[in-house]
């Protein structure tokens, strides 16, 4: 029996102090992060993150939120697995946190949003952009990226006023995020288009061959090819799309806005994607890649590191308003924003659900490099519904 | 039906159950990250215990128990669901499913039973396989599942995770979770199909020639074992509230096999080991990952410490301890041995082999058996009848053993009928061959080898026809074990025994079947003179006392001239004499061919 009883001891003792709960005091805010550090989803939280810490060490170094509450994290690597994120996020709940960030994915975070709700702490998404995110995920969940309807509704607008009448749509029902193109789809038909044909891929799919053989079989050739794969789908696709002699407008969204898209080369060239900003001159963003750059001693190379910048400015913000670090005076807090100057854009929570309203840019691959092509404010009326697909 | 008494099955099952208990206990107390780890902790280890229950007693490793924890975690899921979640979630989802909502305990129960059936089907095939052929079935059957959830995508939101799941299981529900599978664990190994499974694990062509059939066994153990994985499958996703299919492949099948290997696969007490210490490790090497400060040195973050250390344990007790950290008895076996000996009467009173009414003769109507293009028995005709011994002898490679087995359906006959009096057995499966009464032993001693003497003597015993209780067939074990001596040795490993008393236990094996008729392969292989006089001895009573036919193959010739009425010589295949051993003995036929010219002055001294 001993044999039994003296591992179990042992391992309540070695697990007690490392999950000692974390005080949540008046004069510090607790933002508990579980992001995914490794695996699929770091490509987005690792760049968000160093954003993150960025604006974290900024308003601690100027004395804290309105000069009074100092920003505590504790980080948690979730390793871009949804069971792993709802897991971090208990153990996070039961250190006491204030807010929690959760992964860039609609799936890790709707995993832990029952365990965020339940215990009525606000959650933000670091950059999903899925519009049935806060929906789904209640009260508590928000999101921190413009949506896949909003940037649909916006590539979609800017194909057709370029005088293309026909589309091809490739997307992956393995995310919500890279089914975006089918809001895609509805905004271009509702606008007059024609969708010519849907391709689905696997989310660890290299051969893009057969996909890429349809749409060279179609006669007329597509005006335009809209899709929101991103690495290593994209880069694998765009090549094997080009290489098989294709020209059409290849339209994509945030997910690749990384600096593997503009290392791609020739392959790349022209490609158009939507994103949640850019830096024109004198603008917040420009500032922002300054500020990186200063601190980090490199060159920001994706929008995401803002969108990190941005997520904390956003919370500072809710904090000021409500006056305390209480959770559910957050959440109200939070609920209300208005016009909050983040890196990238104003950010507007209030009347929207937990799905931000910002900015969309659109930017062209040129020449290896960014070249904004527009920041477009999206009709209202065009944009379609939320929903799970 | 348990082949331990009662009282001591108890403790067995007992101990574990307060240890889970009063663990549930520190953890509902303690909280937080200790709580949930226990948590895990519980389930992992219903799910190595399931997993046992079929890898340890059948010997088979499977690949494919995580795929029963996948079904019975996304059916309670989909069942358990909010319609409103679902009707949001799922809007494709079959109308049927869609506007079902069960409560938790009821959801469970559909789970389980629908991974059993799911199960039964799979093992329709898998239970018919052997050794790594079942393996890679199994692994096949969890990629196949897990393409089939990834498919099911109206129903199983396909590889994109499945959330909402109303999250039921708190520390109690784990640890009655885990409870009930250790109890059904520990039960099943010393029930009459576990022993019987344990059997066929040691040496199937034993197990099948003392009336073994298996496949029902195998069945019963696969069923059993997916239904405690489906247990742990539901637990664990009404635990995380959200997963994916990946949660039940390749990663979490090589953690549970890790726990299960480590700690032993074929006992309770192993898969207890199991995952006790690989947790341990893992929460271990999981804080090292992250780097941490020791002794002052900074040591560096390397991810995928954990998967490396586990590994690394894996090598190092299989290479020191292959059976796992536990070995092969449950920790109740080593800690209370005394416990478990059933006191049998003595004196008048103690148990005896019934005499056989048999009044059939076996007869072997020209048997040919054909190995591509050799012929090992060539239209050999033999009739063995109640009460008589008859030798069967003839030189090396003349067919003897193999005419013994095709008796004995160990080997199918090309042509010719074997009968017991109007019965045709030729074609009978080996198994039900054992149960009409025909026993045998093995010529390089065929003992189910980690069992314990009297299982051993007991696995054969339950088998005898007209069935009979659990308390009979220990009876007539007992009874066998007597008659050939070795009762004191009852308790021992068959595998620590001497040589001659491993050929005892094979002939008291098949003895407890109370079988009409005996074939015994070089009985006195091994043994000394005064061993083999005593064993003549005792053969000599068998047949007296019980009124069994006794075949025996053997070299030893002054053993066969001694002992037998009559005795069959067989060359290349064909038979060349029968008769009186002492006719025999003189035949030019027989001296030339068995004993070479040489010898024939030997023989005459």
């Amino acid at each position: 029996m001993k044999k039994f009883l003296t591992p179990l001891i042992l391992g309540t003792a070695l697990a007690l102090p490392a999950f000692g709960a974390a005080s949540a005091a008046d004069d510090t805010l607790t933002i508990g992060v579980a992001t995914a550090q490794t695996g699929s989803l770091a490509p987005f939280d690792g760049p968000v993150i160093e954003g993150f810490k960025i604006a974290v060490d900024e308003i601690n170094e100027a004395g804290g939120i309105d000069g009074k509450i100092k920003i505590e994290t504790i980080d948690k690597d979730v390793r871009s697995d949804a069971a792993q994120t709802s897991i971090a996020t208990q153990e996070l709940v039961d250190a006491g946190v204030d807010v929690l960030v959760l992964p860039c994915d609609a799936d890790p975070a709707f995993a832990a949003a029952s365990i965020s709700g339940a215990a009525q702490i606000p959650a933000f998404s670091t950059c999903a952009s899925s519009p049935t995110l806060p929906v789904m995920g209640g009260d508590y969940m928000f999101a921190n990226f413009p949506g896949d309807n909003v940037q649909a509704t916006v590539s979609a607008k800017w194909a057709f006023d370029q005088g293309h009448r026909s589309a091809y749509l490739l997307y992956s029902p393995d995310t919500q995020y890279t089914t975006l193109p089918l809001y895609f789809g509805d905004v271009f038909e509702a606008l007059g288009g024609k969708i010519l044909g849907k391709a689905t891929y696997k989310l660890d799919q290299q051969d893009f061959s057969a996909e890429v053989t349809k749409i060279k079989a179609l006669d007329p050739q597509p005006d335009v090819i809209m899709t929101s794969a991103y690495e290593p789908n994209f880069p694998a696709f765009i090549k094997q799309l080009r290489a098989a002699g294709v020209r059409s407008q290849v339209i994509g969204s945030d997910g690749i806005d990384s600096p593997t898209t503009f290392s791609l080369g020739e392959a790349a060239e022209g490609v158009v994607f939507s994103t949640a900003g850019h830096p024109t001159a004198g603008s917040p963003l420009e500032k922002f890649n300054k500020l990186y750059e200063e601190k980090m001693g490199k060159k920001s190379e994706t929008v995401f590191n803002a969108i990190g910048y941005d997520l904390v400015k956003v919370i500072a913000a809710a904090v000021k308003e409500a006056g305390t670090t209480d959770s559910v005076a957050l959440r109200d807090a939070i609920a209300n924003l208005e016009n909050v100057q983040g890196a990238t854009s104003l950010i507007t929570y209030k009347g929207t659900m937990g799905m931000p309203v910002r900015e969309v840019s659109l930017v062209r691959v040129k020449d290896g490099k960014r070249e904004l092509v527009g920041q477009p404010s999206p009709d209202a009326d065009l944009i379609p519904a939320p929903r799970m697909q | 039906m348990t082949v331990l008494p009662w009282r001591f099955l108890a403790i067995a099952v007992l101990v574990p159950v307060l240890l889970v208990i009063a663990a549930a206990m520190v953890g509902a107390n303690v909280g937080g990250g200790v709580e949930r780890t226990l948590i895990v902790f519980f389930i992992n280890l219903a799910a190595v215990a399931g997993m046992g229950l079929y890898c340890g007693n059948s010997g088979i490793l499977s690949f494919g128990h995580l795929s029963f924890m996948g079904i019975a975690a996304y059916t309670s899921a989909i069942l358990s669901l909010p319609v409103a979640m679902k009707n949001m979630t799922l809007p494709n989802l079959p109308p049927v499913l869609a506007a079902i909502h069960l409560d938790f305990v009821l959801a469970l129960l559909v789970a389980i039973a629908f991974s059993m059936l799911v199960a039964y089907v799979a093992g329709l095939v898998i239970a018919r396989l052997e050794g790594a052929a079942a393996t890679i079935a199994t692994l096949a059957l969890l990629i196949i599942v897990h393409g089939v959830i990834i498919g099911a995508r109206d129903i199983t939101r396909g590889s994109q995770s499945f959330f909402g799941v109303p999250r039921e299981t708190d520390i109690w529900v784990a640890a009655a979770v885990c409870a009930v599978a250790l109890v059904i664990v520990r039960l099943f190994r010393d029930s009459v199909p576990g022993l019987k499974l344990r059997a066929a694990r040691e040496d199937l062509i034993a197990a099948k020639a003392n009336g073994i059939g298996v496949k029902h066994e195998r069945m019963l153990a696969w069923v059993l074992s997916a239904g405690l994985v489906a247990l742990a499958g539901v637990a664990l996703g009404h635990f995380l509230g959200a997963f994916s299919p990946k949660k039940f492949y390749f990663h979490d099948t090589f953690a549970l096999l890790a726990m299960l290997i480590v700690g032993g696969m074929t006992t309770m007490t192993g898969a207890v080991v199991g995952a006790v210490s690989i947790t341990l490790v893992s929460e271990i090497l999981r804080r090292l990952e992250g780097g941490i400060d020791l002794f002052g040195y900074q040591l560096p973050e390397v991810f995928g410490t954990t998967q490396i250390g586990i590994g690394l344990i894996i090598l190092l007790v299989m290479f020191r301890r292959s059976d796992g950290l536990a070995g092969l008895d449950e920790w109740d076996e080593r800690l209370l041995p005394w416990l478990f000996r059933r006191k049998m009467p003595e004196g008048d009173d103690a148990p005896k082999l019934a005499a056989t009414k048999n009044e059939d003769t076996l007869v072997a109507d020209t048997v040919t058996k054909r190995f591509a293009g050799l012929i090992a028995v060539d239209k050999v005709s033999l009739s063995l009848a109640p009460g008589e011994i008859v030798g069967l002898i003839g030189p090396n490679g003349s067919g003897k053993t193999t005419l013994l087995n095709l008796i004995s359906g160990v080997l199918p006959a090309t042509s010719g009928v074997v009968t017991k009096g109007d019965t045709v057995i030729t074609d009978m499966p080996a198994h039900r061959i054992a149960g009409l009464g025909i026993a045998r032993t093995f010529q390089n001693i065929r003992l189910f080898r980690t069992l314990s003497v009297r299982q051993n003597v007991l696995a054969a015993a339950l088998n005898a026809w007209p069935k009979r209780s659990v308390a009979e067939a220990e009876a007539a074990s007992a009874a066998a074990l007597d008659w050939m001596g070795i009762a004191d040795k009852a308790e021992s490993k068959a595998n620590t025994l001497s040589y001659g008393d491993q050929r005892r236990v094979e002939i008291a094996r098949a003895l407890a079947l109370e079988p009409d008729f005996l074939f015994l392969d070089e009985p006195a292989a091994g043994m000394n003179r005064e061993e083999t006089d005593a064993l003549m001895e005792t053969l000599r009573k068998l047949r007296d006392t019980l009124g069994l036919g006794l075949l025996v193959v053997d070299h030893d010739l002054p053993l066969i001239v001694r002992l037998c009425d009559r005795v069959v010589v067989l060359n290349e295949g064909k038979l060349i004499a029968e008769g009186a051993p002492g006719d025999v003995q003189k035949n030019p036929d027989v001296i030339t061919a068995y004993l070479g010219r040489k010898r024939q002055d030997d023989i005459a001294a």
